[in-house]
């Protein structure tokens, strides 16, 4: 479902993008005092039907007729549509690279370099260093408006990085993987691929012979668990490998001691019958001693006493 | 006399003892009968002494006392409450970092050994290792209150109940109580009994303050020369009422909740500025722990747990909730009230087996340890052959997963209800998200700990009984949602367990406690507080408390004073002979409290004084006689009698010689010289009314003539109550 949003929104800014370029070249006299409020529906109409299917040229055709061009001061400068194009470029691939490896999970090790090439861009455009021409783009192009779809869309990556943790998996400047995950790599392929020598025939052969592995496997896991080293790539891969070996070789522990524990709990379960029983028969019950309150010598009320409690 | 049939007011074996049990009266005067009944008056309780005796010493001390004195005392006040709510959190901080930590250690120990066994075989050694550690913990706890100080036993919330009621139980506000209290209840929590921590924090507090506004320990034999105006039951009992809220508050992180519990509990002697101080109290209190836990937890300066309660936050929209949902509610509501009462039920079948049976100290030792071992075993097996496996969290939120037979990567879901402490386990079940449980697993739960919590509650060990019912209460809520989420269309986007596990625990713990007003204040900020009628009024009359509760009986406004009334009275005249006094006070057959001072030939009333006076003034030997003789001997002051407080010594340890008993006494300076009277004609509610609304202790009866007649007590009251035959009259009897 998310993927397909962003996808959505990649349109629509290449759309948007398409837009803004082409606007540079609209011819100011066509669009101008004489674009009445009835040309304004007409277009509108012409544009409505279309404007949900992708069209790029005739769409930025049209969408040449809707826009005005603003004045000189407020446009966006030449350097920042290219630097919205490239960031768009680099956006798209990002994104194939991750629904191309969305399962089994690979984000982490087949996208971290288009994600380092997407944080480069966007750094370019975020930063308020002033460009060719004395312009900065930060303004123009992340907060010149509501949406802020620049901004928006690079969050969205960012939170899918972050979300998977990959920043545990790869080294520091976004360059390769960390040795870990290599070496987690190497014992995860050693595992599998006994389980692939011994998947036919007897599975408790199975489970006898790669316990060593599995089990150096896992230990492995919870220690980098432990150094929190742990990227989605990693923990998916480890799941998989772990329903693996208990549901579908079924090597995960029997309950094999039920009686052992169905006596001693019943034993247990016994003593306090014993304990109370033997109370109640032997111990001797604690006796009170009355006293007899002083009373006025009054008949008449002793009778009422009596009257109500019978 | 002897002819009166007394109703034996309630006992399961109501018939047998009111049929064999019973010697028949040869004399009237020396009666001496025995009973195996429980619900009895009991003579060891004595009561508190609210009423101020406007004495002539205590004008004096008033009259020499200044304006900046007045103010002095007002401001000590407030520092006073502020150093019992910083105690009581630092108490609340202790506890809480001693069971975390030794549940901790308790559960890692278990944990690697199921984990080890898992694979190699011999779970059953696990088993027994579980069930040995937790009967040794709670060893330890059962016999410190057994053998130490029985007082502490159980939350201590009945006996504070009683204490603000004015009735004095032995020993309930000991600095010895305390400790036992707080390392009992370490024990018993950490040893996996079903109970909680909350509860005795309450009893806690007010022992703190009945320590601090004392500002000394007579069991450390130190004093500190500091608060001594403090030392009287009226002054104290405003204190203790301060520490019981900032224990509640404490414990649920509710300071509000606190000053509502002191409220309740206490609503005879209330005024404005105790209110703020009791206030005051609880917000220091919950601020203490709310820090210290802080600097505890790494996080300095981060208050986000205010109470020994910690649910979590709930997210905003989690628990909000619909119209059309409130009818669910109200059905929880009623569902909680059922269970309740069936807990109370059982509860007190159970109670008064262990009444009759189960008085010994090593019997009660080896009960408590019996439990902890059974509630061992019971969770042992549920885990052991539950077939539910949940996937780990991300978060971790499982503190001690276990995986036994599950797959790897999945934990055992009845090891997070049972395998933890109870408290976790209601945070969890609070907050997992839906499908962390499946419903077999929490009926099964549900089921088990209801049975063990109503067995547990009632142990001689200190523990409260909020938790246990709030995770009953939550465990059934949360399948309650479960199941409205499986049965409705789309139930599943309203129907959050989480939400319906908070509304059948407020349900659960309102029906086992019956809460009333509090109830409000709770759901608001997710904590809870106790007032209850139910499990502790129940624990109130199995121990015999004469207990004095809002109203009188109903249908008993035909009773009048005479026939309420203890008569004939012990009176003393003014100038009363020493030797008379020495023998009225020594006769253990009487044991009187109070006595009436009159006008020699007439018996006029004129005043009434106590026996601790009494006993003050013989032992500082204030005769006629010897004030003539020694015109310089120092006059007695108030201070002497507020250095005896609250232990006066017993008349036997005082000596007076013969030459001494035919001294005289004079009594008229430090006698309360005026006493509340009634009229003979009095009826009985009037007369409840006085002894609730004033803290009375003793009340004299006087006929036309001011002469008097007979002395209204608290035992007198407390003896009638409505049963099913209308007006009943419980026995009186020696402890």
């Amino acid at each position: 479902m998310y993927i397909f949003q962003v996808t959505a929104l990649l349109i629509a800014l290449l759309y948007y993008g398409n837009a803004q370029t082409s606007t540079v070249a609209v011819n100011p006299t066509i669009l101008g005092s004489e674009l009445s409020a009835d040309g304004l529906k007409q277009l509108a109409a012409i544009v409505a039907p279309q404007s949900p299917v992708f069209h790029p040229s005739r769409g930025s055709y049209f969408s040449l007729n809707l826009l005005s061009a603003f004045p000189e001061d407020l446009e966006v400068s030449d350097y920042c549509v290219e630097l919205l194009a490239i960031f768009g470029q680099r956006y798209s691939t990002y994104v194939n690279c991750l629904v191309s490896a969305a399962r089994p999970v690979k984000v982490c090790q087949n996208c971290y370099g288009s994600y380092d090439n997407l944080m480069d861009i966007y750094t370019n455009i975020s930063s308020d260093q002033m460009g060719p021409g004395n312009v900065s783009c930060r303004d123009s192009l992340l907060r010149s408006d509501r949406l802020m779809l620049v901004f928006l869309l690079y969050n969205n990556m960012e939170d899918i990085w972050t979300g998977s943790e990959c920043n545990s998996c790869v080294s520091l400047g976004l360059h390769s993987l960390t040795n870990d995950t290599l070496y987690f790599m190497a014992t995860l392929n050693q595992s599998l691929r006994c389980f692939e020598k011994f998947q036919q025939g007897n599975h408790s052969a199975l489970c006898k012979e790669c316990k060593a592995t599995y089990r150096g496997l896992n230990e492995l896991y919870s220690r980098m668990e432990k150094n929190r080293t742990l990227c989605i790539d990693i923990e998916d891969s480890m799941n998989m490998t772990r329903r693996l070996w208990s549901k579908n070789f079924n090597c995960s522990f029997p309950r094999a001691e039920n009686v052992p524990v169905i006596a001693v709990s019943s034993f247990m379960l016994f003593l306090p019958i014993i304990f109370y029983l033997s109370s109640f028969l032997h111990s001797e019950q604690k006796k009170r001693k009355l006293i007899h309150p002083k009373r006025a010598k009054s008949n008449t009320s002793l009778v009422n006493i009596q009257d109500r409690l019978s | 006399m002897a002819n009166i049939t007394k109703k034996v007011s309630w006992s399961s074996r109501g018939d047998e003892s009111g049929g064999g049990e019973r010697t028949p009266l040869l004399n009237g005067s020396e009666e001496v009968r025995y009973t195996r009944q429980v619900g009895l008056c009991v003579c060891v309780f004595q009561s508190l002494d609210y009423d101020n005796s406007e004495n002539q010493l205590f004008l004096e001390e008033e009259r020499r006392m200044s304006f900046l004195g007045f103010k002095c005392l007002e401001i000590s006040r407030w520092v006073i409450c502020g150093l019992i709510g910083f105690l009581t959190g630092l108490i609340a901080c202790c506890i809480d970092i001693a069971v975390e930590n030794l549940a901790g250690v308790k559960y890692y120990v278990v944990k690697q050994n199921i984990e080890k066994f898992t694979e190699v075989g011999g779970l059953s050694i696990s088993l027994i290792l579980w069930a040995v550690l937790n009967s040794a913990f709670v060893m330890v706890g059962a016999v410190i209150v057994a053998f130490f100080e029985p007082g502490a036993a159980g939350s201590g919330i009945p006996q504070i109940k009683c204490y603000l009621n004015g009735v004095k139980i032995p020993r309930v506000v000991r600095l010895k109580t305390l400790v036992v209290k707080v390392c009992g209840v370490i024990c018993s929590v950490a040893g996996g009994l079903a109970v909680g921590k909350e509860g005795p924090m309450i009893h806690s507090g007010a022992v703190v303050a009945a320590g601090v506004s004392q500002g000394r320990s007579t069991s450390l034999k130190k004093d500190f020369k500091i608060f001594e105006y403090f030392r009287r039951d009226t002054e104290k009992r405003d204190f203790v009422s301060a520490g019981a809220a900032a224990g509640v508050s404490a414990a649920f992180g509710a300071p509000v909740g606190g000053v509502l519990f002191s409220l309740e509990e206490g609503a005879s002697f209330w005024n404005q500025m105790l209110t703020w101080r009791i206030f005051f109290a609880s917000m220091i209190s919950t601020f203490t722990l709310n820090f210290f836990l802080s600097i505890y937890n790494n996080k300095p300066g981060d208050l986000s747990s205010p109470g020994l309660i910690n649910f979590g936050r709930f997210e905003s929209d989690s628990v909000a909730y619909n119209l059309y949902e409130i009818p669910l509610f109200i059905v929880m509501g009623a569902a909680g009230g059922l269970l309740g009462a069936l807990f109370n039920i059982l509860n007190y079948w159970l109670t008064i087996f262990r009444i009759r049976y189960v008085h010994r100290p090593c019997l009660q030792v080896m009960e408590a340890m019996l439990v902890a071992a059974v509630t061992a075993t019971v969770s042992f097996a549920m885990i052991y052959f539950s077939n539910d496996c949940q996937p780990l969290g991300p978060d971790q939120s499982e503190d001690y997963p276990l995986q036994l037979f599950c797959a790897d990567g999945e934990y055992n879901s009845m090891a997070t209800a049972f395998f933890n402490t109870p408290e976790r386990s209601v945070r969890s079940l609070f907050h997992n998200p839906p499908g962390s449980y499946n419903p077999l697993t929490l009926s099964l739960f549900t089921l088990t700990y209801f049975f063990l919590a109503c067995w547990t509650y009632g142990l001689t060990v200190s523990a409260g009984v909020f938790i246990p019912s709030l995770l009953i209460g939550a465990a059934w809520g949360r399948l309650f949602g479960i199941l409205l989420a499986a049965i409705t269309p789309n139930g599943s986007v309203w129907a959050v367990p989480g939400k319906y596990a908070l509304m059948g625990a407020a349900a659960q713990l309102g029906g086992i406690v019956r809460m009333t007003l509090s109830l409000t204040v709770i759901t608001t900020v997710y904590t809870v507080l106790i007032i209850g009628n139910g499990l502790y009024d129940i624990h109130i009359k199995l121990q015999s408390v004469p207990f004095l509760h809002l109203e009188a009986p109903a249908t008993s406004h035909w009773l009048t004073a005479r026939e309420v009334m203890g008569a004939p009275v012990t009176c003393f005249n003014r100038i009363e002979k020493v030797g008379t006094i020495v023998d009225v006070l020594s006769n253990t057959s009487t044991n009187h409290n109070g006595f009436p001072v009159v006008v020699p030939v007439l018996g006029k009333i004129c005043g009434l004084i106590l026996r601790s006076q009494l006993i003050v003034l013989l032992k500082h030997k204030v005769f006629v006689e010897l004030a003539r003789s020694r015109l310089t001997q120092r006059k007695l002051q108030l201070k002497d009698f507020r250095d005896a407080y609250p232990r006066f010594p017993p008349i036997q340890s005082i000596h007076v010689s013969q030459d001494e008993r035919e001294c005289m006494m004079d009594l008229t300076e430090f006698m309360n010289p005026t006493p509340y009277t009634v009229p003979q004609e009095t009826s009985l509610p009037r007369v409840f009314k006085l002894f609730r609304a004033l803290g009375l202790r003793h009340l004299v009866v006087v006929d036309s003539e001011n002469r008097v007649v007979g002395l209204v007590t608290r035992k007198d009251l407390a003896r009638y109550h409505l049963g099913k035959h209308g007006l009943e009259e419980m026995q009186l009897a020696q402890t």
